[in-house]
């Protein structure tokens, strides 16, 4: 017994067209990378046979495999450092909230609203003195401790039951454990939440990799197709297949992820 | 113990080979752009003085030209004295700007390089209080690029075209609108590339050469704005927005013509079908006096960081290549249709070729004429800031909303706010 | 030594806290300090002269810099809204398990957040030309008659950048609202349910004031996101052959694409960059705190 509602129907027809409206620009994206420049600038959006040649133009002037390489090393390190820093810096903040805190907090969020331009040339010097310049952990550092995250999680320890952690330190349990084996797993979905935003974040950057880093084996996937974007005649299909192939460890990161948001505090609670 | 004594020794020899090899080659680094102009026309410099000095490595950076600019001025306006590359590229629009902004920073060649044998208005974009910073490098030399088969269609005779105003330009423009049905030009209405021609051209910028403001009683500014209006009235221009819409609008030939610098040349070729049916005239002079049929549009020049290690062998690379080579000129020109500024090249066979492209016209030698008659300016340092200026101020002028002389008053005043006088 | 019991959770509150605050003073307060002394020269490159509130003086009388402004406070007022409520309806719609393909929809539209910049603003710029496929789609459809000058034209301009915006973000504040939702323990819609409160009327009186928390998070974060926006505008006015205005007559101008072209494009004056930045966070403090005072997030 099937009952198809009218607002059943209206539904998936919403989802299907913003999925369409979304998905366009890969697909023309994906498209492009089996034709050539010119093809794709006139406009063509059917499946040409050029993907090998434009792989080969690709490989041929970059070390292609190195630069991935660098961008995954790079984000792994940030996403799973951040998550760690700024998750334990939250609920520091939250749970054990006090004066002098909350006016730290306060201070570090107003960070947030500092466009990085102004804080460039500083934060070089910065780098200069310790030595950090073309080197990979000169990306990774000021990245690891995000207010953005700190923020974002202690939004989700807010909502979290604090009677929890009342009754779990009647039962005798200290602080760590509180945190590492009962708060942190009910909090599945935030910190795979908080891993995409992390991950996503750091192999996207642009602005702060192309200062730090000097030499072209250093570069990262951004900083590659940006150098592939410039010139006087970009060849489309070689950028296109740079593209999707940059973009392919954050798909494979977020559908891997996205399965976590099953999890609901509900459900974790009731084990 | 036969064995512990052995690992010793490999390690100490490992030692004395890493100590040994301190004594290090010198390695060039180099910062630019364009993966099809600038990176490959360095490379093949590279390749050609590793034959007279093969004790030299190179690390030729390839990233987006704002790029370049951005780690350049981060990386001098921090100070700091180390990992700096040998070379640099620099728009010659920006010259000025580094050189003075940066006092110290940039190699003194004055007494390297003969510079006469330049082209003088790139050696005067990089001189300051008489010393010469730079090494000139492409020349940025305009032309008129049209399309045979079209004007012959509108019947228009290419050898009574050589020394015509930009009025007469847009009259054959509507003639051949009509005839043929094709965009006389395409541009994009915001774009200040055509402005800059036009200034140029006439021996005029937004600065006078005390670098004074020139915008509101710039009668040549006047005209240029005059002419954009009249550009987008007149319905001959194709309005793209762009550099990818405003190349495919000549690969698909929607256009007759194309004006704009030399280096436009290898995005021209790229429809090979066209082939033959291109060829090069004088740009269109604009009526005011003093107004030639010749200018510039970009080109950048070579800089050695004063700083930086291997500065020395820096300066001797290019001595040898870009200050003697005659046929790395030629080559450069031939594949990627690099025009150099250093004058003696301009006696090699690729400069007096006939290119079937451009209907075996011998191209270069007349852009090597034009390039001399180009008139030197000094850019200042801040034509990035005019430019904006007065391009914000376009759409109001489009619409008719402010008269060209009001609309420059406000971009004389927007120019002031952004540079702070 | 005996310490209270407060004493010791204050001690383990520092604990927790203490290596991002470590981090965070190296990185981020010390720049900042920095540039606000720097802020009190106008520099070009490296030759400094002090001014002391100079630059905030001139700021005030910046015409760029008020433009940039109106620009984006335009973007915010029009752009932010309609995201934020496109994202929680989606959300909602696909926080609920009966949806059949409930993956594929929430990758496809979380997608956008991941493609590459430089590609995607490659293809709208490709797309929204005057004889591009949007023009050409519109009017095939018959709802306009001529060509839209999207890029052309300061005004249409501004709407391909707000169609930008809202198909790049949506998905990703998306995504934080589904990790809201799953904080809602079902029972509560079944009980409202049972009471017959309709879908709609769910909507607003549960789940909306149960993410609350998350609404104002993602609400401050698009607020300073949009008075920072810099990549679209850069990206979508870039490509040309001299790049002299942001956007036809400066109309995608934002006041982060002018802190950049000050310190990078024109005569590098980090001096005066400074002082705009720290003025740029004042107007995101006083709305962020405006948005925080007017739901109420004291405790």
């Amino acid at each position: 017994m099937k009952r198809l509602k009218t607002s059943t129907i209206f539904t998936y027809l919403f989802l299907i067209i913003v999925s369409f409206i979304s998905l366009f620009p890969f697909i023309w994206m994906i498209i492009g990378t089996t034709n050539k420049s010119v093809d794709i600038l006139r406009g063509k959006f059917t499946f040409g046979n050029n993907l090998l040649e434009n792989f080969q133009n690709l490989l041929a002037s970059y070390n292609l495999g190195k630069i991935l390489i660098n961008s995954l090393k790079i984000s792994l390190i940030v996403t799973v450092g951040a998550l760690l820093i700024s998750s334990l810096a939250a609920y520091g903040f939250e749970i054990y909230a006090s004066n002098i805190r909350e006016k730290i907090y306060s201070i570090i969020l107003g960070t947030l609203m500092i466009p990085f331009a102004a804080l460039m040339v500083p934060l070089f010097k910065l780098m200069t003195s310790f030595n950090l310049i073309d080197s990979h952990w000169g990306v990774i550092l000021p990245m690891l401790s995000s207010v953005f995250l700190i923020f974002f999680f202690r939004q989700n320890f807010k909502m979290y039951p604090k009677e929890i952690i009342m009754a779990a330190r009647v039962d005798g349990a200290n602080e760590l454990q509180i945190f590492f084996s009962i708060v942190f797993p009910s909090m599945r979905s935030a910190y795979a939440t908080g891993a995409i935003w992390a991950f996503m974040n750091s192999w996207n950057s642009y602005l702060w990799p192309l200062v730090i880093l000097q030499s072209e084996e250093k570069k990262t996937m951004t900083l590659l197709i940006s150098t592939l974007a410039s010139g006087y005649t970009p060849d489309f299909g070689v950028i296109m297949t740079a593209v999707v192939i940059a973009t392919l460890p954050m798909i494979i990161v977020f559908f891997t992820l996205q399965n976590y948001f099953i999890q609901s505090i509900l459900g974790s609670m009731k084990q | 113990m036969k064995k512990f004594s052995i690992i010793l020794i490999t390690l100490f020899v490992l030692v004395l080979l890493s100590i040994g090899g301190a004594q290090e080659k010198p390695k060039i680094t180099i910062w630019a752009w364009d993966p099809n102009f600038n990176i490959p026309i360095m490379q093949e410099a590279a390749q050609r003085y590793k034959k007279i000095n093969p004790n030299v490595d190179f690390d030729i950076v390839s990233m987006a030209k704002a790029d370049v600019e951005q780690k350049l001025n981060t990386v001098l306006a921090s100070g700091v004295k180390t990992n700096l590359p040998e070379i640099v590229l620099i728009e010659d629009y920006n010259a000025q700007k580094y050189l003075t902004s940066y006092p110290g920073a940039f190699a003194d060649l004055t007494n390297h390089f003969n510079y006469k044998e330049f082209a003088p208005y790139k050696v005067q974009l990089m001189t300051v209080k008489g010393r010469v910073y730079g090494v000139p490098f492409d020349s940025g030399v305009t032309g008129w690029f049209y399309r045979r088969d079209y004007f012959k269609q509108a019947g228009l005779d290419p050898a009574k075209l050589q020394n015509i105003t930009w009025e007469k330009f847009i009259e054959i423009g509507r003639t051949l609108k009509q005839k043929t049905g094709k965009y006389m030009i395409s541009g994009d209405p915001f774009d200040g590339g055509l402005m800059r021609i036009l200034l140029h051209s006439a021996g005029s910028w937004y600065f006078d050469k005390d670098g004074n403001i020139t915008i509101s009683n710039n009668e040549v500014l006047k005209e240029a704005v005059k002419l954009y209006k009249t550009l987008r009235d007149s319905g001959i221009s194709k309005e793209v927005s762009g550099w990818n819409e405003w190349v495919a609008s000549f690969n698909s030939g929607e256009v007759a013509s194309v004006i704009t610098g030399v280096w436009i040349i290898g995005s021209i070729k790229a429809a090979k079908d066209q082939s033959g049916k291109w060829g090069v005239l004088p740009i269109p002079r604009l009526n005011v006096p003093g107004a030639v049929n010749a200018s510039n549009l970009g080109g950048s020049s070579w800089y050695v960081l004063q700083n930086s290690r291997y500065r020395d062998v820096a300066i001797d690379f290019l001595k040898q290549i870009y200050a003697k080579d005659v046929d790395f000129y030629q080559k450069i020109l031939i594949e990627r249709g690099a025009v150099g500024t250093w004058l003696p090249a301009q006696r090699g066979s690729a400069y007096t070729a006939a290119d079937p492209f451009f209907g075996n016209q011998k191209v270069f030698t007349y852009f090597s004429t034009w390039m001399k008659k180009v008139p030197a300016i000094n850019f200042g340092l801040y034509t990035y800031e005019a430019d904006a200026a007065i391009m914000g101020v376009m759409p109001d002028v489009y619409n008719g909303k402010l008269t060209i002389d009001e609309a420059l008053k406000k971009a004389e005043e927007q120019l002031k706010n952004t540079i702070g006088k | 030594m005996k310490i209270t019991y407060k004493r010791y959770l204050d001690l383990w509150g520092w604990l927790f806290v203490i290596f991002a605050l470590f981090l965070l003073t190296l990185f981020l307060l010390y720049p900042i300090f920095y540039s606000l002394y720097l802020s009190t020269f106008t520099t070009r490159g490296i030759v400094q002269t002090f001014v002391g509130f100079g630059n905030y003086l001139r700021l005030i009388k910046d015409s760029n810099f008020i433009l940039a402004l109106k620009n984006t406070l335009i973007i915010l007022i029009i752009q932010v809204p309609i995201m934020l409520f496109l994202a929680l309806i989606l959300a909602v719609i696909l926080n609920n398990q009966k949806i059949k393909f409930n993956g594929f929809f929430r990758t496809a539209i979380f997608l956008p957040a991941v493609t590459s910049l430089v590609a995607y603003t490659v293809l709208f710029k490709m797309m929204f030309t005057t004889d591009g496929l949007i023009n050409r789609f519109l009017i095939s459809l018959g709802l306009i008659s001529k060509p839209i000058p999207w890029l052309l034209d300061p005004f249409w301009a501004k709407v391909t950048l707000i169609f930008a915006l809202t198909w790049r973000w949506t998905g990703y504040n998306m995504i934080f609202y589904l990790a809201g939702l799953q904080n809602i323990p079902t029972e509560i819609y079944e009980a409202a349910e049972i009471d017959g409160a309709n879908k709609s009327v769910q909507f607003f009186k549960i789940t909306i004031p149960l993410l609350k928390p998350i609404i104002i998070f993602t609400s401050i974060m698009s607020t300073i996101g949009t008075l920072q926006l810099f990549d679209e505008p850069m990206n979508l006015a870039a490509g040309v052959v001299t790049g002299s205005s942001v956007g036809p007559g400066n109309s995608l101008l934002t006041p982060s694409v002018y802190i950049y072209n000050i310190c990078f494009k024109y005569a590098p004056n980090f001096g005066y960059a400074s002082a705009v930045s720290y003025i740029l966070v004042l107007i995101v403090a006083i709305l962020s705190f405006i948005q925080l005072r007017t739901v109420g997030e004291r405790e």
